[in-house]
């Protein structure tokens, strides 16, 4: 049993891979910085006395995503678990201001997935097993002024691992999709959010573990995001275009 | 370097203060510090006063810095960075036969803040604190030099960092000595003690027998009960006297009651009374011989957050030390002063010390009383009193808990030690980078 984290970095994503090392899985840990992905890889070997690889991985590299994947396979030849954690934020007022911005944003969020997922997805539809866990976000479900940039690239991201999710369906591919709401982590850290609502990564990592087990299509997480997004898209688009939020 | 502001404030929740906040998962450099701005090391917290905050300056985190880097499981020696807290060590290690050797009483503690306060347990008159067990360590210098410290190495660097309160630098990663253990559960035995005397006895009387002693002062007991306690003994339960059922047993460390909200101010005397009977009933009423080490050594951490229970106004933590030979008179004395104070206190905690050589370590041989009180004006005069009595009998206070002690008490009870230590922060730190509130109330910072 195995699990590959793209961009591990994400502390959501080492909270999920903990409770998958705890349950006796391999791990791979792949991102950006390769000595960050050994040093964690190596506190997972001492820590959960499991198996654990440490790769490079660049979202925004696309033309290395294909022997990524043979590099991936290479080391663990049955990968049954993929999770993709990697996203940015950025700032909307510096996207309104610059198109650089908007680009990272973008491809981050979306085409850095679409670009990986797809090889993943097509790679497990011929083995006819696997299971994918996108890390979507709730700012995908609505568009609001203060980030429509993220939440446009999230809610692609979200559509992309619905449709996938049927198109695997008949090969015996799971795809989950994940929502968590305000999660305390970097992302985070330093904004005004209402202690209440801010989940630790902890639990959503938990969270994120037992959906995937019971192979759920939808996660939001902690679950009240489920009702909190419903009322948020219920609102009149008349009324919420003069919303603040 | 990125960095963002937030309110922080120590485990007692005042003060409060704005700090710039730096939390990198991987240590490159210190911040670029102008016009005279400082920074100080932060954990998680745990410190009740103003240790780990610094008022419209640097903090630097190290909550993300917690991994592992190795571990010698025949030696039982781990190497992991200073982020690493004691639930990540007991988590990972005790099901292996080890355990932290020197633990104080909750495990929300980082491996830094462990050494920049040289924290002590339940088992200090025996076997030290948490600097004897710390076999070397990696700091980052206000100059960004990276030096490794150990006794052999650095050495006056290595004492005054051991209780140094996170002003000679930042602990980058630690090298520490686990303790061999055989059962995660605690042979423990307790004693109801009628009064002071009794438990100055007892506790004399135990000290070859058990490794863990602590007890828990009923404060609020006057007259011929003054000192009325429960003292609590331990050792580390071998697997030969160790019942099979208890081998089996599952136990969820998990499961919490959380106090998410600053309780109001007037809940909190029926309160301190409740804590007090509820632990003397869950310890004194425990017919069994043996409990597991969580509830063992952090009965307070099965109460999340339980700062809150003070409200809003805060509270503040009063932890002294006096020698042996006026222990029991200085003990009295100030158990009255709380007596005709009304002062009541949440938990007190009452234990032997001995001696240790960080240059501002806390303990040296003797007793040591900790108490906590809701931050009025009422208790800030009381302390005063208090801090009077602690040096008369040439004694002195915990930093990691003072929130109230001024420069001239500060130095007086760590008169000799304060100024070796100064000396070698000019050495370590001329320009006076790390800095931090505490520094500045009680002078540990060059002027």
């Amino acid at each position: 049993m195995s699990l590959l984290v793209l961009g591990a970095n994400s502390l959501i994503a080492q909270c999920t891979a903990e409770c998958f090392a705890k349950d006796k899985h391999e791990i791979i840990f792949a991102g950006r910085n390769a000595g960050q992905m050994q040093k964690l890889a190596n506190d997972f070997e001492i820590r959960f006395q499991c198996k654990a690889y440490g790769i490079e991985f660049d979202a925004l590299d696309y033309n290395s995503h294909k022997t990524f994947l043979e590099n991936v396979l290479k080391l663990i030849p049955q990968v049954d678990y993929v999770l993709l954690a990697f996203g940015y934020l950025g700032e909307q007022t510096k996207a309104n201001e610059g198109f650089d911005e908007s680009k990272k944003i973008i491809e981050t969020n979306y085409t850095g997935a679409v670009s990986i997922i797809h090889l993943f997805a097509s790679h497990f539809e011929s083995q006819r097993k696997g299971n994918i866990i996108i890390i979507s976000s709730v700012a995908g479900d609505r568009g609001r002024q203060s980030n429509y940039l993220y939440g446009s690239a999230k809610a692609g991201l979200s559509a992309f691992a619905q449709g996938l999710r049927s198109r695997l369906f008949k090969s015996g591919v799971h795809v989950l999709t994940v929502k968590p709401g305000f999660v305390d982590t970097p992302m985070t850290y330093g904004m005004p959010l209402p202690k209440l609502l801010v989940a630790s990564p902890k639990k959503v990592g938990k969270d994120i573990y037992k959906a995937a087990l019971k192979k759920k299509n939808i996660l939001y997480t902690p679950f009240y995001w489920r009702f909190i997004m419903m009322i948020v898209k219920s609102i009149p688009e008349f009324i919420f275009k003069k919303l603040k939020l | 370097m990125k960095f963002y502001e937030d309110t922080l404030s120590g485990f007692g929740k005042d003060p409060r203060v704005k700090c710039k906040v730096i939390a990198p998962n991987e240590f490159k450099q210190l911040p670029e510090l102008v016009n005279g701005e400082t920074i100080i090391p932060r954990g998680l917290g745990r410190s009740y006063g103003d240790a780990s905050i610094n008022e419209n300056n640097f903090v630097l985190s190290s909550t993300l810095l917690n991994k592992f880097i190795s571990f010698d499981e025949a030696k039982g020696i781990l190497h992991c960075e200073s982020g690493v807290s004691y639930e990540d060590i007991l988590n990972a290690f005790v099901h292996r036969g080890w355990f932290p050797a020197v633990t104080p009483g909750t495990k929300y503690v980082t491996m830094g803040g462990a050494a920049a306060s040289d924290v002590h347990g339940k088992n200090h008159h025996n076997e030290g604190g948490f600097s004897n067990f710390l076999l070397s360590f990696k700091i980052v210098l206000a100059n960004g030099e990276m030096k490794h410290c150990s006794r052999q190495d650095n050495s006056h660097l290595f004492w005054a960092t051991v209780g140094g309160m996170g002003l000679t630098g930042f602990i980058t990663e630690v090298e520490i000595q686990l303790k061999k253990i055989e059962t995660p559960f605690i042979n423990h035995k307790a004693i109801k003690v009628n009064n002071i005397e009794k438990l100055f006895e007892e506790f004399e009387k135990h000290d070859d027998d058990f490794i863990y002693s602590v007890a828990w002062v009923n404060i609020s007991a006057k007259g011929r009960s003054l000192g009325k306690s429960l003292l609590l003994l331990g050792n580390h339960a071998s697997e030969k006297e160790l019942p099979s059922s208890f081998a089996k047993k599952k136990i969820n460390l998990e499961k919490k009651l959380p106090v998410p909200l600053e309780l109001p101010s007037f809940t909190l005397n029926n309160l301190s009374i409740g804590i007090f009977n509820s632990l003397y009933y869950m310890f004194s009423s425990n017919k069994n011989k043996f409990i597991h080490y969580d509830k063992f050594f952090y009965p307070l951490d099965s109460i999340m957050n339980w700062n809150n229970v003070y409200g809003k106004r805060g509270f503040l933590q009063y932890q002294f030390i006096i020698s042996p030979e006026h222990g029991l008179e200085a003990m009295k004395k100030i158990l009255n002063k709380l007596i005709e104070h009304n002062a009541f206190s949440f938990l007190s905690v009452l234990k032997k010390m001995s001696d240790q050589k960080g240059l501002l370590s806390f303990p040296f041989r003797g007793y040591t009383l900790a108490m906590d009180f809701p931050k009025t004006e009422k208790v800030l005069l009381m302390c005063k009193e208090l801090d009077k009595i602690v040096l008369y009998y040439g004694g002195r206070t915990y930093l990691t808990k003072d929130s109230t002690l001024d420069e001239p008490t500060f130095k007086k009870m760590y008169d000799g030690n304060w100024q070796e230590w100064i000396e070698l922060k000019k050495k370590y730190d001329p320009k006076n980078r790390f800095n931090s509130n505490l520094a500045r109330r009680v002078g540990l910072c060059l002027s």
